[in-house]
């Protein structure tokens, strides 16, 4: 029987770096088939090559054993194939309906809008979903949009279905339920293909896994008959262990959030009188399913956005929570953001004023009237060398030039120049590879051992896990349980859910 | 005079300073709901007034040819800026800008070369709505005005519907508001905003034949004054909503009208001092738009951002 | 049940974007070299046109470039270095700050009223002229800057609107007040001689030290000292530059009053200079020339003092034009636009790597 799905010898770089490197890939009617492998090895670039959003410089696809060529997503869809993408591709002041025949065209707007809202029930009640086609996008939870993307694409009446890590933002329970309306889907005749990297989803829910590694796909088997450790060995290609830990002594408090709320532009509460405490020498971790006032929490202890109550006070300092610039600076708090390029790193500019901007008003690179460059240069390459960044010509390099993990050592080579009594990290691996990733665990962990009071704010439970002395579980803008090391982590993942 | 003679003057005369607003403000809103941060109305409102005015003179017709001349012309030199932010992607600012200039320079040219400086036109005749017409007071201001500013109703009601009860609509604000999320459902986005510019730019353009050939009956060089400024700023006041576009441009028509019956009525106020009071409104308004809150804008997702599928940090 | 609409492209295969990292200066110069020779073409064939033959065209720029009209061109270079510099120091920090005319024009006014109302002693009455045509500038533009951090008005019409606001404010003047009670035009009384910014010999007006002195401060001001160094992170990433502990506000606000003291020293340079009194019109034309100055030297304070020379011939080229040739001096603007939008697409060519694809 020839494959739903093929691609042969896939290759697609951007601007000369290479992102799939002769990939290739088959899928099977009626099978849900995982694509699994890291944050970068090419996965979602494979499908984004399906679904016609990117045209491969090399390779061919076919359907159903014909050759196709795919001149865009709206060819793609000709051919059945319908992908939900991790961000979501809707509109959102847009009701579901609009958005559902934004995508599957009518001729005419008000009868389209009649048949697309019958054809939306009609899914809507095989897949038993909960969705009102007349709700706007902006007013229903991540969980319900993804149940619109996917009506989205069965009304265009898809044979293959790609799934682009569609358990990231969802609850454990939640995950569950749609991977088993998944496995119906594959029963009924469709095609699916689950774009991830957790293995729990491979193991449980895929009949065949295809895995990638740096752009190329390195092995296809049946996950039943493979144990965690081959799927993570042929997933990382190696692996690391953590560095040794002292055992935790509490040492005296350092950083105590008190009763932290926040209300966004829009009038959504996200943060909720929030309160946690973290001593020295100890690494405070946050867990929870993504969008409930983690961002936010980060944001408000960095300064980025000011709470509407509450206090966040640092031993020595006093409330930082609405204090100016200069105050928190001399508060050492090291900040290593989520997103580096919106909070870290200006990437238009070269690595060495990115790592002197932070120690800029201490006068330590020169007067207000004359910079001394010869200074920041001489810091920039012992930071260079100290922190082990790759990848530098010069330092007088755009920072955007570096990859993920090098630009994160950058910013925390920077933060961590002060000495830091309270380090707050929030995702710092998201986007990592595996070194990268242990380089930087391992930094933290150095940062505890010093005595450094560390928030580590993560939506990786593995990651929290790993690393934490204490879990604060959070949940709708706050903090519901807290957990002591070793924690358990279905107890964890109970307290994730109940209150969300 | 008495003081209801004023109002009445006044107030009738207010649609035709306000037809020329509301129609640029339309214009800007179709393109600016495609995504695309428009300041070129200054510019195109001139080219229509000069390609208004130079029809009129070179082939006596009705105005109504000259007026759809008007539309062509903006739209032709719209293409230019669709080009340069669509295609190019180059900084919308920077392209709206030396359009405008572009345009200024260009009509200045024209007109001078051509010789199309202060000369009468013919205008257009009111209509009268009869027996309508005859009511006292009501029939001079809504039932006596020129055809355009009926037109330009109905043009709002063609426009509304086009945007939110069309297909072409839907994939005009969507590509507007998520240009990704319309690229990946197959809309091309470069064709629409490309579509969404000519097409604003056409009332634009009618907004600005509408100045030299029905309301001043004169080409003068720059005749526009900073009208296409203010259409820019009417529409962040209308949160890019065409009825409130409406309603703000009869604010500043009435606030335009109101500068030549205050002098014509002998009140003694500075002249000049009173020709800031559009600019000075403009800026109360903005002051006052930003001074609320910003839940029930309508302010496109995406505008001001340039559209690269393949785009990767 | 439901049809897809035909795809936009089809058989030929596609054109794909790629976005550069890095192309080396050498290329990027030879791509804003080529697309301004593009420009430059468009205007010699508009010009040509609208009746200018391109050897016409030619012996007037020779007739503009000889030893005896240089000094003209000098002295038409400082206020366009000036608000070369101010438009470039608000673009800097992503202040759009297109109210040049008016911070000129309220230069002017602040400079004129020292002249009129007789304040402070003779010696020292052009820099006391100067310091108030500064301070009018910056004064108006703050205005804005105000009305944009506490009521989020935007900037771009703000100082747009506040150009006629400050037009007629100035004819208001003119027309009343201030006007010159000798003569019936719309012009001030003339400046005294020691109001006026006259030669420094070879025929170089002191207009243009004060130009040149501006040009070495904002060098400074830029490559040199902490604000400079502050602004860099504001316009790359103002939230990032908030969190690491830049003054953002504070330098924002330092670097906008400093544009709009340019615009204001540029308007005193014309009334002082060129007028020798308050006029209706020694802002015209400033606005879309201080834009195009500081997007050509890309915001960097020598190269302005360059580009700046260079639109100085431009505009005495236009002037010549217009007195003997009757075109418009609007022509100029339109020029300015073409070199602005061919300069801009270059940008692109620059940007992104353009592939077609089987």
């Amino acid at each position: 029987m020839a494959s739903a799905l093929q691609l042969v010898g896939i290759r697609k770089s951007f601007d000369g770096a290479l992102a799939l490197d002769g990939a290739s890939f088959e899928s099977q009617a009626g099978e849900v088939h995982a694509l699994l492998g890291e944050n970068g090895a090419g996965k979602s670039s494979l499908m984004n090559v399906a679904a016609g959003l990117y045209a491969p410089d090399a390779g061919s696809i076919s359907i159903d054993g014909a050759p196709i060529a795919l001149s865009g997503p709206a060819a793609a869809r000709q051919h059945g194939i319908g992908m939900v993408h991790q961000h979501f591709k809707l509109v959102k002041p847009f009701t579901v309906a609009e958005n559902v025949l934004l995508a599957n065209p009518q001729p005419h707007f008000a009868s389209g809008i009649r048949n697309i809202r019958a054809a939306i029930e009609q899914q809507v009640g095989e897949l038993k979903f909960s969705i009102d086609p007349d709700r706007r996008i902006d007013t229903m939870t991540v969980a319900e949009q993804q149940q619109v993307e996917i009506v989205k694409v069965l009304v265009g009446g898809a044979k293959i279905l790609i799934l682009d890590e569609p358990t990231a933002v969802l609850t454990d329970a939640e995950a569950i339920g749609l991977l088993e309306i998944v496995r119906r889907l594959a029963r009924a005749g469709t095609a699916v293909v689950l774009v991830t990297h957790k293995l729990q989803d491979v193991k449980r829910f895929a009949d065949r896994v295809t895995i990638m590694r740096g752009g190329k796909t390195v092995a296809k088997l049946d996950p039943r008959h493979a144990s965690a450790e081959e799927l993570t060995e042929l997933t990382v290609g190696q692996t690391s262990a953590l560095p040794e830990r002292s055992p935790h002594e509490g040492g005296p408090t350092r950083l105590n959030v008190g009763t932290l709320c926040y209300t966004r532009g829009d009038g959504r509460v996200m943060l909720d009188n929030a309160s946690f405490h973290v001593r020295a020498g100890e690494i405070y971790g946050i867990a929870g399913v993504s969008g409930n006032g983690q961002a936010e929490l980060a944001e408000a202890l960095i300064g980025a956005i000011e709470p509407s109550s509450g206090e966040i006070w640092l031993d020595g300092t006093g409330d930082i929570s609405r204090a100016g610039q200069t105050k928190r600076r001399e508060a050492k708090i090291a900040a290593i953001p989520a997103d580096r390029y919106a909070y870290a790193l200006a990437g238009s500019l070269p690595i060495s004023d990115n790592l002197a901007v932070a120690q800029i008003r201490s006068g330590r690179y020169g007067s207000v009237v004359k910079l001394d460059r010869a200074a920041m240069r001489q810091d920039a390459l012992a930071a260079i060398a100290d922190y082990d960044v790759q990848g530098v010509r010069s330092v007088g390099q755009k920072a955007s030039l570096l990859s993920g993990g090098n630009a994160q050592k950058l910013v925390i080579a920077r933060e961590f120049s002060r000495e830091p009594d309270v380090v707050v990290a929030h995702s710092p691996s998201r986007g990592l590879d595996v070194r990268a990733c242990a380089a930087v665990h391992q930094r933290l962990i150095a940062a505890r051992e010093r005595g450094a009071a560390i928030v580590l704010i993560s939506e990786d439970l593995d990651e929290v896990l790993s690393l934490s002395d204490r879990i604060g579980v959070m949940s709708r803008g706050t903090i519901v349980g807290e957990f002591e090391r070793p924690a358990d982590r279905q107890a964890i993942g109970r307290a994730m859910v109940d209150h969300g | 005079m008495n003081l209801v003679d004023f109002l009445i003057n006044w107030i009738a005369n207010a649609p035709v300073t306000a037809v020329p607003y509301a129609l640029a403000a339309l214009g800007l809103i179709v393109a600016e709901r495609s995504g695309v941060l428009n300041l070129t109305a200054e510019g195109l409102m001139l080219v229509g007034a000069l390609a208004g005015a130079g029809t009129s003179l070179l082939f006596v017709g009705h105005p109504a040819v000259a007026l759809l001349a008007a539309m062509v012309a903006a739209s032709v030199v719209s293409l230019l800026f669709a080009v340069l932010v669509v295609v190019l992607r180059i900084n919308q600012v920077i392209a709206g800008l030396s359009v405008v200039f572009f345009c200024q320079g260009l009509t200045g040219l024209i007109g001078t070369l051509a010789k199309w400086q202060n000369k009468q036109l013919s205008g257009l005749v009111p209509l009268k709505i009869w027996p309508l017409s005859e009511i006292p007071v009501i029939g001079r201001i809504f039932f006596m005005q020129d055809p355009v500013v009926y037109l330009t109703i109905l043009i709002f009601i063609a426009v509304n519907f086009l945007l939110f009860r069309t297909m072409l609509g839907l994939r005009i604000r969507a590509v507007g508001e998520n240009p990704a999320a319309a690229d990946a459902a197959g809309v091309s986005v470069a064709l629409h905003r490309i579509l969404a510019i000519v097409a604003g730019s056409s009332l634009i353009g009618l907004a600005g034949g509408y100045i030299s050939v029905v309301s001043v009956k004169l080409w003068v060089t720059g005749m526009t004054g900073g009208r296409g400024w203010i259409a820019v700023a009417l529409v962040v006041f209308a949160r890019w909503a065409p009825w409130p576009a409406l309603a703000g441009a009869l604010l500043f028509g009435c606030i335009e009208a109101l500068i030549p019956h205050v002098a014509a009525a002998g009140i003694r106020v500075p002249q000049y001092l009173m020709l800031m009071l559009p600019y000075l409104a403009t800026i109360a308004v903005m002051i006052w738009v930003g001074a609320k809150d910003h839940r029930g804008s309508q302010e496109p997702g995406a505008l001001g951002q340039p559209h690269v599928r393949e785009e990767r940090r | 049940m439901i049809s897809p609409a035909p795809s936009a492209s089809r058989g030929l295969g596609r054109v794909t974007l790629d976005v550069r990292q890095d192309l080396s200066p050498w290329k990027q110069a030879a791509f804003v070299g080529a697309s301004l020779i593009f420009g430059l073409a468009i205007s010699i064939v508009i010009l040509a046109v609208a009746g200018i033959p391109p050897l016409t065209l030619a012996s007037e720029l020779a007739g503009v470039l000889t030893a005896e009209n240089l000094s003209g061109v000098l002295v038409q270079a400082a206020p366009l270095i000036l608000v070369g510099l101010g438009a470039s120091l608000a673009f800097r920090i992503g202040f759009w700050n297109l109210g040049i005319e008016g911070q000129m024009i309220f230069g002017g006014i602040f400079a004129a009223a020292i002249s009129i109302y007789d304040i402070g002693p003779q010696a020292t009455r052009l820099v006391l002229m100067g310091s108030a045509a500064a301070l009018g500038g910056a004064l108006w533009v703050l205005l804005v800057a105000f009305l944009k951090t506490r009521f989020r008005v935007n900037e771009i019409i703000a100082t747009l609107l506040l150009n006629y606001v400050a037009m007629y404010f100035l004819f208001h003047l003119l027309y009343g007040a201030w006007q010159d009670a000798k003569t019936a035009f719309p012009q001030s009384t003339p400046f005294r001689p020691f109001e006026r910014l006259g030669d420094i010999g070879y025929g170089v007006n002191s207009g243009l030290l004060i130009a040149i002195a501006g040009v070495l401060a904002a060098g400074w001001l830029i490559h040199l000292s902490r604000i400079g160094f502050y602004t860099r992170f504001i316009s790359a990433n103002p939230r990032m530059a908030k969190i690491v502990g830049v003054p953002v506000q504070t330098a924002t606000i330092w670097i906008i009053a400093a544009s709009g003291a340019c615009s204001g020293l540029a308007g005193f340079v014309n009334v002082a200079s060129q007028e020798g009194r308050l006029t209706q019109s020694y802002a015209n034309g400033y606005v879309f020339s201080g834009v195009l100055i500081a997007f050509l030297s890309r915001n960097d304070p020598i190269v302005i003092a360059i580009v700046g020379f260079l639109i100085a011939v431009l505009f005495i080229t236009g002037q010549t034009l217009q007195v003997f040739y009757q075109i418009p001096f609007t022509m100029v603007q339109m020029i300015e636009a073409i070199i602005v939008m061919a300069v801009a697409s270059s940008e692109f060519l620059i940007r992104h790597r353009i592939r077609w694809l089987r």
